[in-house]
């Protein structure tokens, strides 16, 4: 491996880091789209930014742009409470307006500036190991590597010193209001992160990836845990993982590196929707199948319990009576066995001790309505789940 | 008595919302150490007369003053109970966190909650009968848990002043009885409760003040003066009957 590609490696992590913070809590919020928002509209701000700096990474274009971010969220809002147009409205509103002045003076201003569209759209990642930082003489790295860096400082320092106040005007804006921690400025503060860390991303990935890698980390964290920490940390987890497989699949695909990033997070996420352990989509199909067997051995156990008469027992019976194909009555019937709940003689099927017992305290927890007590019991009592 | 300020004393209360107004010229004095229900028709104004007192709402005209002074400077004398309804419940937490979350106020930025938080939020768990679900995701909690989550998380507060957002809504009747215990317990160590209810039988039962609300201000009291038929009519706009007194 080449220093240029460990290079672009460690600013692709970086960037995938500082996007993945803000991005938590913007998922959260219910505000992704808002990223989207920011992404774009600040390209007049870039654009203008570099006309008075000349330089692309310099902070003062950053903080113009970032600037232009947070006019946008405070348009947007202005809008929306007019009451004229709902918020998706508005976001689709505003941003291709201020979008579409920065496209217009870069194209009006081609030859000054050194920008194209693919470009801001995309983001070329791999050429910035070019772009260095030279100090008296002394090359000490990739320009963007520090300006990410940078801002994945700030963003760090500000979760650490704030973390609590976010996480309670995040969770419950009321609250936080009466207990004297202004919703307003937290908001406004996350804002005015997020914009920078846009702005700071924007060279690397591009207005449109970079929804990709503040939104996908954390959407996929959010399957996996009920922890904001753990949250948190599986977010940076998979940032660092789509930045460093998406490197190695661009470089097999010879495509674009911020392409192939988002490619790799929409597999990452695609995988945990279907295989999340508790809230996948397979573990939820298997737990429901799972839920629907057991609950016709319940009422199979309390047929059972209610008629002493072998007439009311016997296998065909049951079959008709309880009114359940060929196949249900089947899988309940060998499930009632294998946990010896049930025993079988002359085609008459009677409760075991143990099943007389299972079925005597299921029926006390649901006529007290205690649903979790049920599942304890199943747990004590059953060797095989449904 | 009388020597004593009020725990609110709310003057000339206008609030409006998009120019309709939702309360109108409002002039109430809570005692101090009274458990209050604010009854009223929907869109009487009762959760926007919460809100004001607890400044999350501007009003247009009028002030609000609690024991004298403006809420601002009385933030840790107050606690508030919103309604259920207003925070997402899938949020990645535990109901131990949320519990804590009402020491930030005594906290204030930057400081995070200590082991001295924990104890506080852990009693409080115990004292609504909800220890045995701390480290439960919040949305495993069934509507009356969730409810009694919220009071826990007042009762760390540790305030003089407890506005609660119809705590009563979507809970079962065992979860009912056991929230107005801790509100008639708190009463008793001289807490003001004021409570957002709409459950009219109960009111003789359950609260000794009652403020009657429609937009403007109907009547305000103790129960056994004005909870009657005629404030009832007044408030609600029919000819209202209900078994009171009996």
């Amino acid at each position: 491996m080449t220093s240029a590609q460990l290079e672009i490696q460690l600013i692709g992590a970086i960037v995938a880091i500082a996007c993945a913070i803000p991005g938590t809590f913007l998922v959260l919020r219910k505000m992704a789209m808002i990223s989207d928002a920011i992404s774009h509209s600040i390209l007049p701000g870039i654009v203008l930014g570099f006309f008075i700096t000349q330089d692309l990474n310099s902070p003062l274009l950053i903080l113009l742009a970032a600037l232009t971010g947070v006019i946008t969220v405070i348009l947007v809002e202005f809008i929306q409470k007019t009451g004229l147009v709902k918020e998706d409205t508005a976001i689709g509103l505003v941003f291709p307006a201020l979008f579409s002045i920065g496209v217009i003076l870069i194209a009006k201003n081609a030859n000054d500036v050194h920008l194209d569209i693919d470009a801001v759209l995309l983001g070329e990642l791999a050429f910035a190991p070019f772009d260095r930082l030279v100090v008296d003489g002394m090359d000490i790295g990739p320009k963007s590597l520090w300006v990410i860096g940078s801002i994945l400082l700030i963003t760090l320092t500000l979760l650490l010193l704030f973390f609590k106040e976010l996480k309670l005007s995040t969770f419950d804006k009321g609250l936080a209001a009466t207990l004297g921690f202004s919703p307003a400025i937290l908001h406004y503060g996350l804002m005015t992160i997020s914009s920078v860390t846009v702005v700071g991303a924007f060279d690397a990935v591009g207005a449109v990836l970079v929804v990709a890698l503040i939104i996908a980390p954390a959407a996929t964290a959010y399957l996996l845990t009920d922890n904001l920490k753990h949250m948190l940390f599986l977010s940076c987890c998979f940032g660092i993982f789509a930045a460093i497989a998406g490197y190695w699949l661009a470089n097999v695909l010879d495509a674009s590196i911020a392409g192939s990033m988002s490619t790799v997070l929409g597999i990452v996420f695609l995988l945990v929707y279907l295989f999340a352990p508790k809230q996948g989509v397979f573990s939820v199909f298997f737990k429901e199948r799972q839920q629907r067997k057991e609950v016709s051995l319940l009422v199979f156990l309390l047929h059972l319990q209610n008629h002493q008469e072998a007439e009311e027992r016997h296998v065909n019976h049951l079959r008709e009576h309880i009114n359940w194909q060929k196949v249900q009555a089947k899988t309940v019937l060998e499930l009632a066995s294998k946990n010896n709940l049930i025993y079988i003689s002359d085609n008459i099927v009677s409760l075991t001790d143990k099943g007389q017992e299972f079925t005597d305290e299921a029926l006390l927890y649901i006529t007290t309505n205690k649903v979790t007590a049920i599942e304890e019991l199943k747990e004590r009592f059953f060797l095989f789940r449904g | 008595m009388k020597d004593r300020l009020p725990a609110i004393r709310i003057d000339d209360l206008t609030v409006a919302y998009d120019y309709k107004p939702v309360l109108w010229d409002i002039d109430l004095i809570i005692p101090e150490g009274v458990l209050m229900a604010i009854v009223g028709p929907n869109g009487a104004g009762k959760s926007t007369l919460i809100k004001s007192i607890l400044g999350i709402i501007k009003p247009i005209a009028g002030s609000v003053q609690v024991f004298g002074q403006p809420y601002k400077k009385q933030v840790d004398k107050v606690a508030y109970v919103p309604q259920k309804g207003s925070v997402d419940w899938d949020f990645p937490t535990t109901a131990l966190d949320v519990v804590m979350m009402g020491t930030y106020g005594s906290l204030g930025w930057i400081k995070r909650p200590g082991q001295k938080e924990k104890k506080l939020a852990l009693e409080a768990l115990e004292k609504v009968g909800m220890l045995e679900f701390k480290n439960r995701q919040i949305s495993q909690l069934s509507g009356g848990q969730q409810q009694r989550i919220f009071l826990a998380r007042a009762l760390v507060q540790n305030a003089a002043i407890y506005l609660m957002d119809e705590p009563f809504q979507g809970v079962d009747a065992t979860t009912e009885k056991a929230i107005i215990n801790i509100l008639k317990e708190l009463r008793k160590a001289g807490k003001t409760l004021i409570v957002v209810h709409h459950d009219l039988q109960t009111v003789p039962e359950y609260f000794d003040w009652v403020t009657f609300l429609n937009v403007k201000g109907i009547a305000s009291g103790p129960v056994k003066d004005i909870f009657n038929d005629d404030n009832l009519t007044k408030t609600y706009g029919i000819n209202y009957k209900v078994a009171v007194n009996q």
